[in-house]
């Protein structure tokens, strides 16, 4: 049998809420400045949860110097263009036309694809007095945009950063919640693994920060309502959290065989060592208070590493800091610790950045393969008082340096879907 | 060397029936699904017919309490994975084991879905409030929990039938659910194959479910130029775009190892699949076909075999000028002049999008287990530019037991899957 081939994370691209690049945002999460403030991406005054995560004075056209694609582009599609650009760039490497065959491509994407502004066009043609009629679209003057159709396709983002960058190999967008990004890394791994690329761009984008997402999460009553403190809103593991904070953005790396990486040259910053996935099979609204579900992703990811769970130093949690995902997510890194829970690093960059839903699993494992690079352990702000639910070593006060020889990654979707990724130190590969 | 993967269930259910049975009946017997639209009133617009599937719901999910938070796609996904898990016989033979055993069989069951996703009926749950709102968003933002549903977004995730069939089956292990417009079905076959292979499960269920005619939909596609007004012709020279259907569509994967085993029947061998996007854009489409020749050549090299084993080819067929043109250039490419003979099944059952890939893989089983290549039954004429090109309005036979199966989409997107049936 041949051995499995060992896939490098050679590149990495971020835009989230507290910044608009990757060394910027790595640079506030280990200060534990917070993204955290007052919706202005449109008027949140009525409703019952006014804060959020935004990413700010972004212009995509600083990065992407091409009108046209933009055009075609949502927000978070903007996002990801980015993001990947500047994945891209750090790599050294990118498609071209004689390997893009051999380019692959994968994604975690929001689901949101119409616009507020686009409902309300379809409100006044179709359903004047709120009920849906559809030959209102008939109009003569209905302002039919092919453009915000294909902008509102589920693969659109694909489409765009498929063509922008060359990639012509195997491509694929997944959605599973808020589990999407570390998915399609998985997913992204394992292409590698079985041959059917040699390079791949993968990561997600997602924005929810818009009329319809946060009024979803707040019919739900999963965000937190602290309206008048947004930077402590976010407070994952802390006794008095009250829900998440929606947050928005985009995070890409570039992935290859580490034998070529190294043959080229290229900086490694660190393995992408495994993955592990798993459902719940729980409730569609709810997590296993015990942790089952998680604890099998996590088992799966270690195993799939081909170390043992002494080896992981810092764990880069789900943590949304809603009541009952924190405790689920203890109670599973507990049972896959064991005596070891007390003295593994644990945080949530979501108390800095906000919950960025489908682009959170892509954005926290660029997060992991820094902080294995720097020999930091980030921040998990705003907490103060302790949960016995939530018995972990968690990076409190300020980051942390500690050398880390693998770190993982939790994302935990809706619906049950569970994704762990296991990152290792190339100190400890080589 | 990879180990053997065995499909060991089927299911299926669109506009020409609710078993695979039904379908391939009517495939075989020249019925078409493609008939008026009932789903809503559609007699003055340009487009008014599609492959409705008319499957009560009580009958697709027996569950009531369930309808309330689920979409229609996911009524359809759930009813067909539920089909492929039953004829499988796997929750008959987990009833077998003890707890200790049940326990690994469970994590190591799969779940693959291709989801259609993020459509526009959903949004109109909130229309009244956009309405009450008149156009002030802070007013809006303190009335819309006043008419629509707390569990909205539940309803609506993506994802549901992942979620919903887990918990249905106690299927908790490696799954992934994939959004990638048509591509979606096809893509999950290959996924959980790979994910057997690759030892990160003993057995997976694979699902592609969509419901794309919606008013909004229609209306879209309509204007792009893709939509028949009147029915699918695969290859013929006056094709005139598709024809939308809907439903789902179903396969039971595991290794042959397991499956002999425990005594079930195998209905055939995944062999391989490729996967390639011509990087063109959400509608752009390369008339040379070089994006679904790489895929299929990607496919072939997956299952290690070569062109000359293909015994059929159930083509994407979609009855587009563009598509239908460059896929008979990239199988010319692949096969040169030994082109197995070649059939579509959208006149049938109509374009699921998500669900056609998967869909035509099952019927493809089918078919061949019954040793015949379907006629396409809507071709009058033979688009001469293709010639020679093996299509037939009548039944042909298939040059071996296996079956490469082509879908497109959205993004320049190409899969390719080779099957084998088993008699």
């Amino acid at each position: 049998m041949t051995p499995r081939r060992r896939i490098a994370i050679t590149g990495i691209g971020m835009v989230t809420p507290v910044g608009n690049d990757a060394r910027s945002t790595w640079a506030n999460l280990q200060a534990g400045r917070s993204g955290l403030a007052t919706i202005r991406n449109f008027d949140a005054s009525g409703f019952p949860v006014r804060i959020g995560a935004e990413v700010k004075s972004f212009d995509a056209a600083a990065v992407i110097n091409n009108p046209k694609l933009l055009k075609l582009a949502t927000r978070p599609h903007q996002f990801a263009l980015a993001a990947a650009e500047e994945a891209l760039t750090d790599a050294g490497i990118r498609p071209a036309i004689s390997d893009g065959h051999r380019w692959g491509f994968t994604v975690g994407a929001g689901m949101m694809g119409v616009n507020y502004r686009e409902l309300e066009t379809v409100q006044k043609f179709c359903a004047p007095d709120g009920e849906f009629q559809p030959d209102g679209l008939l109009a003569e003057d209905f302002p039919a945009d092919p453009l915000a159709f294909s902008r509102s396709q589920t693969n659109a983002g694909l489409a765009l950063l498929t063509r922008h960058f060359g990639i012509r190999g195997y491509a694929t967008a997944v959605h599973t919640a808020c589990a999407s990004g570390g998915q399609a890394l998985g997913t992204a791994l394992k292409v590698l693994r079985r041959g059917h690329a040699d390079f791949m761009l993968a990561g997600g984008f997602d924005s929810m920060l818009n009329p319809i997402g946060i009024a979803a999460f707040c019919l739900l009553g999963a965000l937190s309502t602290d309206n008048d403190a947004p930077e402590r809103a976010s407070r994952p593991f802390d006794a008095t959290r009250n829900g998440f904070v929606m947050g928005e953005g985009a995070g890409f790396l570039v992935l290859e065989n580490w034998d070529s990486a190294r043959k080229r040259g290229a900086k490694i910053y660190a393995e992408l060592a495994g993955d592990g996935n798993s459902l719940s099979c729980y409730r569609i609204t709810d997590s296993p208070p015990d942790g089952d579900g998680p604890i099998q992703a996590i088992q799966q990811a270690i195993a799939d590493a081909g170390i043992s769970a002494d080896e992981i130093d810092y764990v880069n949690a789900h943590g949304t800091s809603t009541q009952m995902n924190d405790k689920s997510e203890c109670a599973a890194l507990r049972a896959v610790l064991k005596s070891r829970v007390g003295d593994v690093l644990v945080s949530s960059t979501k108390s800095c950045m906000g919950h960025l839903i489908a682009a959170a699993g892509a954005v926290e494992a660029a997060v992991c393969a820094l902080a294995i690079r720097d020999g930091i352990a980030p921040v998990n702000a705003n907490y103060s008082l302790p949960d016995p639910d939530c018995n972990v070593n968690l990076v409190r006060g300020k980051s942390k340096p500690v050398r880390i020889r693998a770190a993982i990654s939790n994302s935990l979707g809706f619906g049950g879907s569970n994704s762990c990724l296991v990152f290792r130190n190339p100190e400890e590969v080589e | 060397m990879n180990a053997k993967i065995v499909f060991t269930g089927l299911g299926a259910v669109c506009g020409a029936g609710k078993t695979v049975d039904e379908i391939f009946d009517a495939i075989v017997n020249g019925r078409s699904a493609v008939a008026p639209i009932k789903q809503f009133d559609a007699s003055r617009w340009p487009v008014r017919v599609a492959a409705e599937c008319n499957v009560e719901n009580k009958i697709l999910v027996a569950d009531r309490k369930l309808h309330k938070s689920i979409s229609r796609t996911d009524m359809f996904g759930i009813y067909a994975a539920d089909s492929a898990i039953r004829q499988s016989g796997l929750p008959a033979h987990r009833e077998t084991l003890d707890a200790a055993a049940t326990i690994h069989f469970n994590d190591r069951s799969g779940i693959f879905a291709g989801s259609g996703g993020g459509n526009y009926y959903c949004n109109y749950d909130f229309l009244p409030a956009i309405a009450a709102a008149g156009g002030d968003l802070k007013i809006f933002g303190g009335q819309f929990t006043e008419s629509v549903n707390p569990m909205w977004l539940l309803r609506h995730l993506p994802n549901n039938v992942l979620c919903h069939v887990g918990i249905r089956q106690n299927f908790k292990g490696a799954n992934a659910c994939i959004t990638n417009h048509c591509t979606g079905g096809a893509l999950a076959v290959a996924e959980a194959a790979a994910a057997i292979r690759a030892g990160e499960a003993d057995r997976a269920v694979a699902v592609g479910h969509d419901t794309p005619f919606e008013p909004e939909t229609l209306f879209h596609y309509q204007r792009l130029g893709l939509l028949s007004p009147e029915i699918v012709r695969p290859f013929d020279r006056d094709r005139s775009g598709t024809v939308f259907g809907e439903g789902a569509a179903s396969v039971m994967l595991e290794t042959a190892a397991d499956a002999q085993a425990r005594h079930a029947a195998s209905l055939g061998e995944f062999l391989g699949s490729g996967c390639a996007t011509e990087a063109t854009g959400v509608f752009g489409i390369r008339p040379d076909g070089d994006g679904l020749s790489q895929a299929i050549q990607n496919a072939l090299a997956d299952a290690g075999i070569s062109p000359g084993a293909v015994g059929m080819i159930v083509a994407h067929g979609n009855g587009t000028h563009a598509s239908d043109a460059s896929e008979a250039r990239a199988i010319r490419r692949v096969f040169g002049e030994k082109i197995p003979p070649i059939t579509g099944f959208k006149w049938a059952y109509g374009h699921l999008i998500a669900a056609s890939g998967i869909l035509d893989l099952v019927l493809a089983l089918t078919a061949l287990r019954k040793k015949i290549v379907p006629g396409i039954h809507t071709l009058n004429f033979p688009d001469p530019e293709f010639a020679p090109f093996p299509v037939s309005k009548t039944a042909q036979p298939p040059r071996s037991d296996i079956a490469l199966v082509l879908c497109r989409g959205f993004g320049g997107m190409n899969v390719a899957l080779l099957a084998r049936a088993n008699p």
